[in-house]
């Protein structure tokens, strides 16, 4: 089993760095191009709405993102921060018409959940009074 | 992003934007704050020319929807080209294909921008 770990602010600008972080996890663990390039998406997506909502203007902390790929070879993500408890499962997701979005359901992270949960096979999230907000994403390798 | 390349075409009757690397939450604000200064000062033709972009994130995908209803609401049009394979996944698991009008160079969607007189809704 590998397992991958990497810890930084949790600011925008680190974005950049956990997609290169994540883009290696994801090859190693043996995902082609196209798998890599959809787990890269799903964790751009869930890291900007925690740096967004869970950790927003007046807080700031670290965003730490566990890689693991199991003996199966799926990858297991889990993105840990110590903000406000932000569970992507509550958000509504937006009606993707793209005549009818609407602007103000996409600001709260609605359309970077949508794609979080169309790219990856399982979504969950768990708030832990001591060890903060966890999401753990899967991709499944296919069979 | 490493910057935006903004360029005159036409005597400045359509405006080429060209994002470089990623748009991301990071980089849409600086990228946005273009759009936003080409609309307010009444410049509705817009190419945004994508050759150089790897990534866009919804962030991305928002403010270009939201320049997008703003310059057609003034008489003009947010028009895409130069799309990359990895780039037109993204707007296809949204439907954004059929929403943006893309087109494959940055002459053709000038072209496309000049000859459309049709007021938008």
């Amino acid at each position: 089993m590998d397992e991958r770990t990497l810890t930084l602010p949790g600011r925008f600008e680190n974005l950049a760095k956990i997609s290169d972080f994540i883009t290696q996890a994801a090859r190693a663990a043996g995902f082609d191009a196209d798998a890599v390039f959809h787990v890269q998406m799903a964790v751009d997506e869930a890291c900007s709405n925690v740096i967004e909502h869970a950790y927003g203007m007046d807080r700031s902390g670290d965003i730490t993102l566990i890689c693991r790929a199991d003996d199966r070879g799926d990858l297991r993500i889990e993105i840990v921060d110590y903000g406000r408890p932000f569970d992507p499962n509550r958000v509504p997701i937006p009606r993707i018409d793209p005549e009818h979005f609407d602007l103000d359901e996409m600001k709260v992270g609605g359309l970077g959940i949508f794609f979080m949960r169309k790219l990856m096979d399982e979504v969950t999230f768990y708030f832990d009074a001591n060890t903060g907000n966890h999401l753990t994403m899967i991709k499944r390798r296919p069979q | 992003m490493t910057g935006t390349i903004v360029q005159d075409l036409f005597e400045g009757q359509v405006a080429r934007l060209a994002p470089q690397g990623r748009l991301d939450t990071f980089t849409v604000p600086a990228f946005e704050q273009i759009l936003n200064e080409h609309l307010d000062a009444g410049h509705a033709r817009l190419i945004v020319d994508l050759a150089e972009v790897t990534y866009v994130s919804s962030s991305g995908l928002r403010a270009l929807l939201s320049a997008r209803r703003r310059a057609r609401s003034a008489g003009g049009d947010v028009v895409l080209c130069n799309m990359a394979p990895r780039v037109r996944e993204i707007f296809e698991m949204v439907g954004f294909v059929s929403l943006f009008s893309i087109y494959p160079s940055a002459q053709d969607a000038a072209r496309a921008l000049l000859a459309d007189t049709t007021p938008h809704a």
